[in-house]
């Protein structure tokens, strides 16, 4: 599973700059282990010296004031808490999207099927066959990282990132999925990434509003689904 | 209000950041030179997370429609308020109707205006900052354009002692920063914490680090900078990194070798190896580096990392304690 991904044998907590820390968790990306994480999330929030807290996939990143917090106290805390953390659940919220796979919109698609030395289609299946968990709050307000990904559609980040215009993006990354909220007017039409677009959704819902409460559409351990609408070959 | 007269694109209403709402995937996106917003602020007596205007280009334009204070610090703008020039890092009493003209400083990169009260834009999410790419907080979630009128808080119940202003030193001449042993004048050295992935690079490579120059590309903004060494750097383990959550400082290496700083506006997550990471105490060293300038890296620890915290700190705190006696409160006898 995975093969290429980094994998660590025991959970570690190690110094991301002097007002950071980041605990990578032991073993292979897992509900199970990703659901603790949620729950480790929860339970540092209200840490002396902790201002801020996002998850990552198999990963949590703890934002701490560095003039009051001692970093490798926290450090070693942090590490006791996590070997007794509990999994947490989602809503079980389903959310299904249709996707435009290949032409203009998504140009990697070829690149991503000869990587991989099988059709387009085949890659197309694969990817639309998938139910999608999110993980992890993404580079942006938006969907999030998606777990869910087959395996066999593992496909290395670029080496330099590229621009990609924005609205509707699906995307893999390495193991993950991704996919981008739709085109706003006041959003900057084009973004640098080192994933593979392969498809757009263009009816994608809009996944993170001020003016709605909560603003997020999706949860933490809430699902996505792709339906196929189209293939541009 | 300040009203526009004259901007560039890219000048922003910016405070301290936005935190606590990672779980977003919100990022603090907030002043790249926290240092000299915070200074501003201390001058003027404002809380230190009281918004101001970033300005990145020049040059600027803007009219005060009442009576306030103001300062100007970060990059030296030759801030010229109806025409007269103002030092660096200075606070003056303006009056309604004055006008201020911030020219392309010739060091530095970055310019601050702070007012007392601070800018009263709307908060989000417990901050006043603008999210640029997200589209929300500072002025409707965009930069400053020609006709805009900002809000500012309360008038200031004081006035300069000194009819003249009253200024501050610089951090740059006052802060210690760290050492480099090949640096030459001008190159900005920075004190850097290795970080989960430097282990992966060869021994060569982690030398490299520490020893070569790290030019600043033009492709550098308020999202990142991404820099040019001599030498990429190699890593020996090849494997795929998983996303996770990233800080301002950061220091990715992607499969090129060379290396990128993520900065206020980057993500708020990457899958990029972390060979270090820039502390907190000298990100506003990054913020007045122009494309062009060469960064130098200096191995820290947690623990010199807080005594640069708390040297800046300090230096806030004696700032804005001279300052309060440099003010004079309006309506008072003295």
């Amino acid at each position: 599973m995975n093969s290429g991904v980094m994998e660590l044998a025991a959970p570690r907590v190690t110094p991301c700059g002097s007002a950071a820390l980041l605990l990578d968790a032991e073993g292979p990306l897992a509900l199970a282990t990703q659901q603790r994480i949620w729950s480790l999330s929860d339970a540092v929030r209200g840490w002396d010296g902790v201002v801020d807290l996002q998850p990552g996939m198999n990963s949590l990143l703890v934002v701490i004031n560095p003039l009051t917090a001692d970093a490798e106290a926290m450090a070693a805390r942090l590490l006791a808490a996590w070997s007794r953390a509990e999994p947490r659940h989602g809503t079980g919220r389903l959310l299904e999207v249709g996707v435009v796979y290949g032409g203009e919109g998504g140009g990697d698609l070829p690149a991503v099927a000869a990587h991989h030395g099988v059709e387009i289609d085949t890659i197309v299946a694969m990817h639309a066959a998938g139910e999608y968990v999110v993980f992890a709050p993404s580079v942006m307000p938006g969907f999030g990282y998606l777990f869910g990904l087959d395996p066999r559609l593992f496909t290395p980040r670029r080496p330099v990132p590229v621009m990609r215009e924005a609205g509707g993006i699906v995307s893999i990354g390495g193991a993950q999925a991704n996919l981008g909220g739709p085109r706003r007017s006041d959003r900057p039409t084009a973004s640098p990434t080192g994933w593979h677009v392969i498809g757009r959704a263009p009816e994608v819902p809009e996944p993170f509003d001020l003016g709605r409460d909560p603003p997020n559409l999706l949860e933490l351990g809430d699902r996505i689904r792709f339906r196929v609408e189209r293939v541009i070959r | 209000m300040i009203e526009v007269l004259l901007t560039p694109p890219l000048n922003m209403v910016q405070d301290l950041g936005r935190t606590g709402f990672r779980c977003h995937g919100i990022a603090r996106t907030g002043a790249m030179d926290r240092l000299a917003l915070a200074a501003g602020n201390a001058l003027l007596g404002n809380p230190p997370d009281a918004a101001g205007i970033e300005f990145q280009l020049f040059p600027v334009r803007l009219r005060f429609t009442r009576d306030t204070a103001i300062a100007l610090t970060g990059a030296d703008t030759m801030p010229r308020l109806d025409g007269r020039l103002m030092p660096p890092w200075w606070a003056v009493s303006v009056r309604a109707g004055q006008e201020l003209v911030l020219s392309a400083p010739r060091r530095g990169m970055r310019g601050y205006l702070t007012v007392a009260s601070g800018i009263d834009v709307p908060l989000v999410f417990g901050s006043r900052t603008t999210h640029l790419r997200a589209g929300f907080g500072g002025l409707d979630g965009r930069a400053l354009a020609e006709g805009d009128r900002l809000p500012l808080g309360d008038a200031p119940a004081f006035t300069p002692r000194d009819p003249a202003g009253l200024g501050a030193r610089p951090p740059g001449d006052v802060l210690p920063g760290g050492e480099a042993p090949d640096a030459g004048p001008g190159d900005v050295v920075l004190r850097v914490i290795p970080a989960a992935e430097y282990d992966q690079f060869d021994a060569a490579s982690q030398a490299l680090l520490w020893s070569q120059g790290w030019a600043v590309t033009s492709q550098s903004n308020r999202m990142g900078y991404r820099l040019q060494g001599a030498v990429p750097l190699r890593r020996t383990e090849l494997v795929e990194m998983r996303s996770h959550g990233i800080v301002p400082g950061v220091i990715q290496v992607p499969p090129s070798g060379q290396s990128i700083i993520q900065l206020e506006d980057g993500n708020s997550a990457g899958g990029y190896p972390k060979i270090g990471a820039v502390i907190e105490a000298d990100l506003w060293r990054i913020a007045q580096a122009a494309p062009g300038a060469t960064l130098r890296f200096a191995p820290c620890d947690a623990a010199a990392a807080r005594a640069a915290e708390r040297a800046a700190a300090a230096y806030l705190g004696e700032l804005r304690h001279l300052a309060g006696l440099g003010r004079r409160e309006l309506g008072s006898a003295a």
